[in-house]
């Protein structure tokens, strides 16, 4: 494990969050009044508790109606407001996608959107899901995408999201959430590339929850003595390509993990990125197939699309060789 | 003042705001004959137009407005730069440009263009969009009124009434929606395609106060906008009642459903001689 690793990832003692975005939310409002939290009925379900209690005048509610809340909201910021509008994902992009890329991505006004349950991360299979949510924004001209990977980075990237220029999607967190990062020595920055473990083997990049389940399958393959390294990536756009570029071209093998559809998001990305340049290493991408994904928890789904620690550990050693 | 003098100061603004309704029509025709538009929608629109902004938008320190205007519905924009010419916003060497390759003077403008708050010609989107505006004003304090123009077609546009149930609940009294109520959707009569009315009733039902009035009486549209401003606890709507060329008979009679006029479909030189000679009678 690199230096890096070590000063970026927190101790052994990882601790859980079981509501990051009421902290992340309460702090922000508490500390900035021209942010407006806005929902579409599904507050609760996204942890906006404590602004509604605490600071009624800093959220508000548009009903069941996504496509009204990024219009609305567009409209909040052209009052001279900052609107964090939520709701999950699938509903933020598939549901209001013109919303979003007329009202807020033709703005130079801060527009930021949350997106939770992103991917997999939802019990109810195809409709509450969202593995295309990635490459729907990041075909937006000048928009920003963030996919954070923890609490921490996820409180850190919306701080920073709230001084962006235009609009920026972000996917949320919710429920109980691991703070994998160094509280003390993490510091996200826009388009900047962290790596999480070093090694000289088989590269791997990740973003967002599926940061997590790399570094689940890195435990195994270090138990391996299987050489790796990790590179995540927050900032799906703007991209940092030099970044991505030396990364991959150090390595001969590089896998992509993203809680998304294979196509459009972080592998096509890499790989967009790495043919540019031209004979660069193979690229193999891991994340959701040409398949709607299965309904239930999210071990069950992600063992059905081989993508929990184990199998994830597996296909990477079959990529790698060993 | 005495009432006679009130009302005739009454009538001299009548008068005004008609004379310029009729140089918004002129406009209107010398744009659209460059390269074609949307010149029945932009004729037809003046009345309100004048009325909007030289009556009814306050000025600012800076020649500008302090209240704010939403324009929905994009291809609409014409009515605006009809008025802009007036106003001095744009010179109209610059608006013959509309629908040129390579033109500022945007047929459906985006954000940021001189005169347009939104992007606009995604249709529906205004109504949430100005919601959302009126609302913000409010948060601050502000006495900042919002018009949001849209047309009976974008009433068949769910997010319209996302829109409206929004600004109702929330009794969004600085907002005043203008419906340009013409029975024209992008293929023919709305009232055919899918019918929108009764359209007062439904915005009724959602917490507006509505009017329906004719979108071409100034004496009309002035009332509206006072009625409006005498309501505080709702959202208020007033529902013009148009048709296409309104105040130009010989191009009413040839193209009465004309949603887009090229260059060659018009007779624009008679369009002109007739609109010149209504300027030239209210002048007098």
């Amino acid at each position: 494990m690199s230096k890096q690793s070590d000063y970026l990832l927190a101790s052994e003692a990882r601790s859980i969050n079981s509501a990051p975005f009421d902290g992340i939310s309460h702090e922000l409002c508490s500390r900035r009044k021209d942010v407006i939290m806005m929902s579409a009925d599904l507050s609760k379900y996204t942890q906006l508790d404590s602004v509604k209690r605490d600071f009624p005048d800093q959220h508000l509610e548009v009903g069941m109606a996504e496509q009204n809340l990024l219009s609305v909201a567009a409209g909040v910021s052209k009052a001279g407001f900052v609107p964090v509008a939520t709701t999950f994902a699938c509903y933020a992009t598939r549901r209001a996608y013109d919303q979003m890329l007329v009202c807020m991505g033709t703005s130079p006004l801060t527009n930021v959107v949350i997106g939770f349950t992103p991917g997999i991360a939802n019990p109810a299979r195809i409709h509450h899901q969202a593995a295309e949510d990635l490459g729907m924004v990041r075909a937006i001209p000048n928009a920003t995408v963030i996919d954070p990977m923890d609490a921490t980075e996820f409180g850190q990237a919306l701080n920073a999201a709230v001084d962006l220029p235009g609009l920026v999607y972000m996917r949320g967190h919710r429920g109980n959430t691991p703070c994998l990062l160094n509280t003390g020595h993490y510091q996200f920055e826009l388009g900047k590339t962290y790596q999480l473990r070093g090694g000289r083997g088989i590269g791997i990049i990740a973003t967002g929850h599926a940061t997590q389940w790399a570094l689940e399958a890195c435990d195994i393959l270090e138990q391996e003595n299987i050489d790796h390294s990790l590179l995540h990536v927050p900032t799906i756009k703007p991209v940092n390509e030099a970044e991505i570029a030396d990364y991959c071209f150090a390595h001969e093998q590089v896998v992509t993990i993203e809680n998304h559809q294979i196509v459009t998001g972080l592998g096509s990305l890499v790989a967009e990125i790495v043919s540019n340049i031209g004979r660069g290493p193979r690229i193999t991408r891991l994340g959701v197939p040409n398949t709607w994904a299965p309904g239930g928890t999210l071990p069950y789904i992600r063992e059905q699309l081989e993508l929990d620690a184990i199998q994830l550990a597996k296909r990477i050693k079959e990529v790698s060789g060993e | 003042m005495s009432s006679a003098i009130e009302s005739g100061s009454n009538q001299k603004r009548i008068r005004e705001l008609k004379l310029l309704a009729a140089k918004i029509r002129r406009n209107v025709l010398d744009i659209c004959m460059q390269r074609g538009g949307y010149a029945g929608q932009g004729v037809a629109l003046a009345d309100i137009a004048a009325c909007l902004y030289f009556d009814e938008l306050r000025e600012d320190d800076n020649n500008w407005f302090h209240d704010r205007f939403v324009l929905s519905n994009g291809h609409d924009a014409i009515m605006c730069y009809g008025a802009f010419a007036e106003h001095g916003a744009y010179t109209m060497d610059a608006l013959r440009t509309y629908n040129a390759d390579g033109t500022v003077v945007d047929q459906s403008p985006i954000e940021g263009q001189l005169g347009f708050e939104i992007t606009a010609g995604s249709l529906g989107q205004g109504p949430s969009q100005s919601a959302g505006i009126a609302y913000g004003e409010r948060l601050k304090g502000s006495d900042k009124r919002v018009y949001c123009l849209f047309s009976d077609g974008e009433l068949q546009e769910g997010n319209v009434w996302e829109a409206a149930m929004f600004a109702g609940h929330q009794k969004l009294s600085n907002l005043v929606y203008i419906i340009d109520n013409n029975d024209l959707g992008a293929t023919g009569s709305t009232a055919t395609t899918l019918s929108v009315e009764p359209v007062p009733e439904k915005f009724e039902s959602f917490g507006f106060a509505a009017r329906r009035i004719n979108g071409n009486s100034i004496e009309e549209i002035l009332a509206a906008f006072e009625e409006a401003k005498s309501i505080r606890d709702k959202p208020y709507v007033m529902i013009c009642d148009t048709r296409l060329f309104v105040g130009i008979d010989c191009l009413q009679k040839t193209l009465p459903m004309a949603h887009y006029v090229a260059k060659a479909q018009a007779d624009w030189q008679a369009g002109l001689a007739e609109i010149e000679a209504t300027i030239e009678a209210l002048s007098q």
